[in-house]
């Protein structure tokens, strides 16, 4: 495992659409080094959204550690589900490479993308 | 919180009086509000200095100011040196008044302290190499900690790798030219895996897989997935049921953020008849001899994300013919990143597999070397298995395992006789033929007839449910894309069966001379119309195959009833003690483990 040296959190959220949508940017690699901020990102944000929009237009590459990461993303959605309205997960602007390996794991069959 | 040493040399025992005084006025409070006052030790020279280390370990060594004049700076290097790895500050003591413009004496010392000696000056340095002291201590406690537990954490990896590599002692990975393949030295921890081993029948059948996750935890999953394969498919078991089996043990076990990407292949190589199922992998890709690619692409999600799968439409079926070659590979292949951080990408993998040398043999090292002559760094994190499909080395029977056979050639099979009949409901999604084949292998002496009744039930049931039951016609294998398509027709009216059934009866008969086994599959559809078996080569490949097998096959136009029979002779030195064995055997075999 290569941990990467100092760096900038690469993801960043922001409310968006009048508190329904939480938009989570990832910049850069989408990997294992960045789990802890892309829980955080999600985690405790109250009141919690309908959507959950995963931003992908600066990620470079996404690894399987990020398909897990969506994975616990997704889990946790079905854990706010028994509380309230289950929130969605939506993947977009993904670029041709990223969208490839979507493809290839076939995640987009258990994530909407657009 | 240990004591403060000062170690103070000077030959002068005014100089050294004065100093120690100056210092047992201090008192130094530490972070946790403890007093603790340092103590002192005066020695008049070096060597003197040298000797009281083992009794006096010193926290900071001083020179008085006439030995900082006298001592030569080899003396002090001497010295730091024999303090060994932790460091310890020396100052100087230098009179700053009797001649400024002289330069410092002990260039390596670490400061210097001026006299006439100033009261606060002194305990403000003291404090702050005190600190110092303690600071460095404590990265160096942490230091050795990180050591120790990376040299825990060296020792689990050494441990999973001998698990690994036990867990392939069962492959068939080695046993045949036809497979060659290249596994990372560091498969355990980036979560590859390989594994290959034949069914009952006669198929080969191989996983590459790959877990998502990190280090120990991936390579964990890997011990119920290999122990799934290689316990079922020697059994009997379809792969298809397997891939479902590993997928719901998975999905049961690991945390919701790991998966395994797998790409598993069952290749018959009788019919030539290749089934892929890709969750997730790169994709496989399909050599023909004509050098034309075919790539399997993923049509499943990984194993272990949903409880549910749909193995069954996601199995992709090929023809292959004489010349084709199979390749497998894990992403560490096409995510090996050059210097400038580009992948090495699949379309160049796919111009070297095109640009193969008539010769034909180095691909597989060209693979190996570009990959490696891109990647940047050394990280040989790649997978790559060649399968030649037409070598004869993968026409080796398969046979059960030692542990379900047992030694049982030779003892006496016995006068017996099975039935088991099969209504829709069965016939949409079970797989009769291990439930079979464990009964009829428990027998004695059934070893030597296992791979042929294997083969001939294999073939029997398809036939009576792919023809009979199902009504599929043959002859769509014949057109372009009707391997596919009947394959894929299979499936669907397979899992819409609402009537039908399929009746199998085994009897066995034994005399001195040798015995018989004879095979009767009937079915609920029209029987045989008298071109069904003729139709293409496709599916009179199934009947050779029979016959080869069978010593007498029996079957009627208008009828859907088949026989088989397979005889054998008594073998001379028959050993009676291998019944014993062989009754133990039978009660150890432990049942299948689902």
């Amino acid at each position: 495992m290569v941990v990467s040296e100092r760096f900038e959190s690469r993801v960043s959220s922001e409310v968006s659409d009048g508190g329904d949508e939480l938009v989570i940017r990832v910049a850069g690699n989408f990997d294992f080094n960045i789990h802890r901020d892309f829980q955080r990102a999600y985690r405790n944000v109250s009141p919690a959204p309908k959507v959950f929009l995963v931003d992908l237009s600066a990620t470079e590459h996404l690894d399987s550690a990020a398909l897990g990461m969506l994975l616990l993303l997704r889990d946790y959605c079905v854990e706010l589900g028994h509380e309230g309205e289950q929130p969605r997960v939506e993947l977009m602007n993904a670029n041709a490479h990223v969208s490839h390996i979507l493809h290839v794991s076939n995640f987009d069959q258990i994530f909407s993308i657009c | 919180m240990p004591a403060f040493r000062i170690l103070i040399i000077e030959s002068d025992q005014q100089e050294s009086a004065e100093l120690q005084q100056l210092i047992q006025q201090w008192e130094y409070k530490s972070t946790a509000e403890s007093i603790s006052p340092a103590s002192t030790l005066c020695v008049p020279n070096i060597d003197a200095a040298l000797k009281s280390f083992d009794q006096f370990p010193p926290s900071l060594v001083i020179f008085g100011p006439i030995a900082a004049r006298e001592t030569p700076s080899e003396s002090v290097r001497q010295l730091r040196q024999s303090m060994g790895l932790e460091p310890v500050p020396i100052l100087a003591v230098q009179e700053v008044q009797e001649n400024p413009a002289e330069p410092l004496y002990l260039a390596d010392c670490d400061d210097i302290l001026t006299k006439p000696y100033s009261r606060s000056l002194v305990e403000l340095k003291l404090v702050a190499i005190r600190r110092f002291g303690e600071f460095s201590r404590s990265l160096m406690a942490q230091r050795d900690r990180l050591r120790r537990h990376h040299a825990d954490f060296l020792q689990e990896q050494a441990n999973a790798r001998e698990i690994f590599g036990n867990l392939g002692n069962e492959s068939c990975l080695d046993d045949t030219p036809a497979i060659r393949y290249h596994l990372s030295p560091r498969a355990v921890l980036n979560g590859d895996l390989l594994a290959a081993t034949y069914s009952p029948d006669g198929k080969l059948v191989l996983m590459l897989g790959d877990f998502a996750g990190h280090g120990l935890a991936a390579a964990v999953g890997a011990v119920p997935l290999t122990s799934i394969f290689y316990s079922m498919i020697p059994r009997g078991f379809s792969f298809g049921r397997v891939a479902r089996e590993i997928n719901r043990k998975l999905h049961d076990i690991l945390p919701r953020q790991m998966f395994c990407c797998l790409a598993i292949m069952e290749f018959d190589p009788r019919r030539q008849h290749l089934r892929i199922m890709n969750a997730g992998m790169p994709s496989p890709c399909l050599m023909r001899a004509d050098g034309s690619l075919l790539m399997i692409e993923s049509r499943h999600l990984p194993l272990g994300v949903l409880p549910s799968d749909h193995v069954d439409s996601a199995i992709v079926n090929v023809r292959t013919s004489p010349g084709d070659r199979l390749f497998l590979w894990s992403d560490g292949i096409h995510e090996a990143r050059s210097s400038r951080g580009e992948h090495f990408g699949e379309a160049r993998l796919l111009s070297l597999l095109q640009s193969e040398q008539p010769d034909g043999e180095q691909v597989f090292e060209q693979i190996l070397l570009a990959v490696n002559a891109h990647a940047a760094e050394q990280h040989d994190d790649l997978s790559l298995v060649e399968l030649d499909l037409t070598d004869p080395g993968l026409l080796r029977g398969g046979g059960l395992p030692q542990e379900v056979a047992g030694d049982r050639k030779g003892t006496p099979v016995g006068d017996w006789s099975i039935n088991f009949r099969l209504c829709h409901a069965e016939l949409r999604q079970a797989d009769p033929l291990p439930q079979l084949l464990s009964v009829v292998m428990q027998m004695p002496g059934a070893a030597r007839f296992q791979e042929d009744l294997a083969i001939a039930l294999g073939e029997l049931f398809r036939n009576a449910l792919e023809h009979g039951v199902l009504e599929l016609d043959s002859s769509i294998k014949g057109m372009d894309d009707g391997f596919v398509r009947y394959y894929d027709l299979m499936a669907e009216r397979r899992s819409q069966l609402d009537s039908g059934w399929v009746s199998i009866s085994l009897s066995c008969l034994e005399g001195e001379a040798g015995g018989s086994l004879s095979l009767v599959v009937e079915d609920s559809g029209k029987g045989f119309s008298g071109v069904r078996d003729t139709g293409s080569i496709y599916s009179g490949r199934g009947l050779e195959l029979l016959r080869t097998v069978c010593s007498e096959l029996h079957y009627s136009a208008g009828s859907s009833r088949v026989e088989a029979i397979i005889r054998w002779q008594a073998e001379p030195d028959a050993k009676s003690e291998g019944a014993t064995q062989a009754q133990y055997n039978a009660i150890q075999n432990p049942s299948v483990p689902v």
